[in-house]
């Protein structure tokens, strides 16, 4: 169980990808993101999560990404094996499947390096309204607690003699009730509390928010931000050049 | 009877250990105290007792047969764990249901499993509640509840981890109580706690923990007399010890409830007059 939170989770780590600024961190995340999306050949893909990986290792998260990614592999074979039934040809199937691997590994470069608090600066840069913000930044910064939480409940029921793993699927499914209904009360009676414990501290009582760190390029945050820039059009033009 | 030797844990992927080198062996009709600071490994401790967590190295035996051989429920049957929380445990439509859950689970017959629910609910005063739902109870009876819960399947060892946070002083000495009439049935109980008051009324065998060593392992007179293990644990002594070592040697040895400390007083007033 805990290692699905490691390769979700942010952990104070330092790298030279976790120091740059957040909004950067998220335009390199967001065009390999956009870049997964519009490919179509195997050798693109290759590109793509070669450049991933590497993202991954310089930013020594590499081994949580794999974690992550080795999650999400039940949904990829799914997803292979549902356009294999439906008729699609084979290297078909596997371009759905490196896409769907690209994606999730893309959007985790920028979770896996960046705090629920850059989280929290950046969609202020944004000038999203601060509810939503908040509502978004909790629920990210909640996973682990949430996780955490999961481990206790599946050791009490457990302890009382709870085979998850025992009986047939339906016997299997019903097996996660004793697990799931205690984590959904004490999710809801966690927000309920904290709830309250924002409004005794007077939140949204002043309309103009006010922010104790402000994010500030620097100079190799333009670097990143152009070489990002540089390798995202040299891409599209070798593709398209390949295409020709 | 259960048997430590040797343990060594750490969490996957963690750095350290959380317990090192932990040896002890636990017999029937035993009241055993686990105290130490924040962290400091109780829980992971007894999370080995019935196989939740297996050792990185060495070995835990629950009469005779290692925990990595059998399953979790295998050995819940006989060591029942309590956890701090009832809100990770709690999720039955009804009170009733919630202790019969285990023994379900352990297989008992329908007979069997009425009678022992109907005894737990009744032994802790919640038999008017059997038809509400769990989490409409107060605090503190849930706590009862969780307890209820696992002393219905009659295991040989009862762990309680801190039972006695959010109680008030009845139910503490109610508590107390119930572990002593468990002892004189041979059963053995195992309880984690910070509350010193509560840990000397019950005179166990008192066991305690620093950064996942057991620094010190005695009855708890003899404990509560080592000054300096006491300081590295960050334990106060029990205030029954503590008036005892002030008005030492008059009184030949510390009492072990308020009562006693009374007569002892009362004895030591007459013998000024
Ligand atoms: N699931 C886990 N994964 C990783 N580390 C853990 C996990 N659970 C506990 N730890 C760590 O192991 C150490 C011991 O924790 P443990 O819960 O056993 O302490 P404790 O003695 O019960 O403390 P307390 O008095 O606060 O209940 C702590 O440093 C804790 O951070
Ligand atoms: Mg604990």
């Amino acid at each position: 169980m805990f290692w699905l939170a490691e390769g979700l989770v942010y952990r104070r780590q330092e790298s030279i990808i976790h120091s740059l600024d957040p909004r950067v961190k998220l335009i390199i995340s967001l065009s390999l993101f956009l870049l997964s999306l519009f490919s179509s050949t195997i050798f693109e893909f290759i590109i793509l999560l070669s450049a991933i990986f590497l993202l991954g290792v310089l930013s020594k998260v590499l081994r949580r990404m794999i974690k992550t990614i080795t999650f999400s592999l039940t949904f990829v074979i799914m997803i292979f094996a549902i356009n294999l039934l439906v008729g699609y040809d084979l290297i078909f199937s596997i371009i759905i499947s490196l896409r769907f691997i690209a994606i999730i590994s893309s959007s985790s470069i920028f979770f896996l390096t960046s705090s629920p608090d850059e989280l929290d600066l950046v969609m202020r840069s944004l000038h999203l309204p601060y509810d939503l913000i908040f509502a978004f930044v909790t629920a990210v910064r909640f996973v682990p607690v949430i996780l955490l939480d999961a481990v206790q409940i599946i050791d009490s029921q457990r302890s009382r003699g709870l085979e998850i793993e025992k009986g047939n699927i339906f016997k299997r499914i019903r097996n996660y009730i004793p697990v799931l209904i205690p984590l959904i009360v004490q999710s809801i009676i966690r927000s309920e509390e904290l709830a309250e414990a924002m409004e005794s501290r007077a939140y949204g009582f002043s309309k103009k928010r006010t922010s104790y760190y402000t994010l500030h390029f620097k100079r190799k945050d333009y670097f990143v931000l152009c070489l990002n820039l540089t390798l995202v059009v040299l891409f599209i033009l070798l593709i398209h050049l390949f295409h020709l | 009877m259960i048997e430590v030797e040797s343990l060594y844990f750490k969490y996957p992927l963690a750095n350290d250990y959380v317990l090192k080198n932990i040896s002890l062996k636990i017999g029937l009709g035993e009241v055993v105290g686990i105290m130490g600071g924040n962290g400091s490994g109780k829980t992971t401790l007894i999370k080995h007792f019935n196989g939740l967590l297996k050792p990185t190295k060495g070995f835990v035996k629950v009469f005779g047969k290692d925990t990595r051989k059998e399953s979790v429920a295998y050995f819940s049957k006989k060591v029942g764990l309590v956890f701090q929380n009832p809100g990770h445990q709690i999720f039955s439509d009804t009170v009733w249901n919630e202790v019969a859950f285990a023994l379900k689970n352990f297989g008992f017959e329908e007979e069997i499993i009425n009678k022992r629910v109907k005894w737990a609910l009744e032994f802790f005063n919640l038999i008017q509640y059997k038809d509400m739902s769990p989490l409409l109870l107060s605090g503190g009876e849930k706590k009862r509840l969780c307890l209820a819960s696992v002393l219905a399947w009659n295991p040989d060892f009862i762990i309680l981890d801190e039972p006695t946070v959010g109680q008030d002083f009845l139910q503490k000495e109610k508590l107390i109580e119930i572990i002593k009439m468990l002892v004189t049935q041979n059963k053995t109980v195992i309880v984690v706690s910070h509350d010193v008051e509560f840990i000397w009324l019950l005179q166990p065998r008192l066991i305690l923990i620093s950064n996942g060593i057991i620094v010190k392992d005695g009855d708890c007179r003899s404990v509560f007399k080592d000054d300096s293990v006491l300081e590295k644990c960050g334990i106060t002594k029990p205030q029954l010890v503590e008036l005892y070592e002030e008005l030492y040697p008059l009184i030949e040895r510390p009492p072990v409830d308020i009562v006693e400390a009374r007569s002892m007083m009362l004895k030591l007033l007459r013998g000024l007059k």
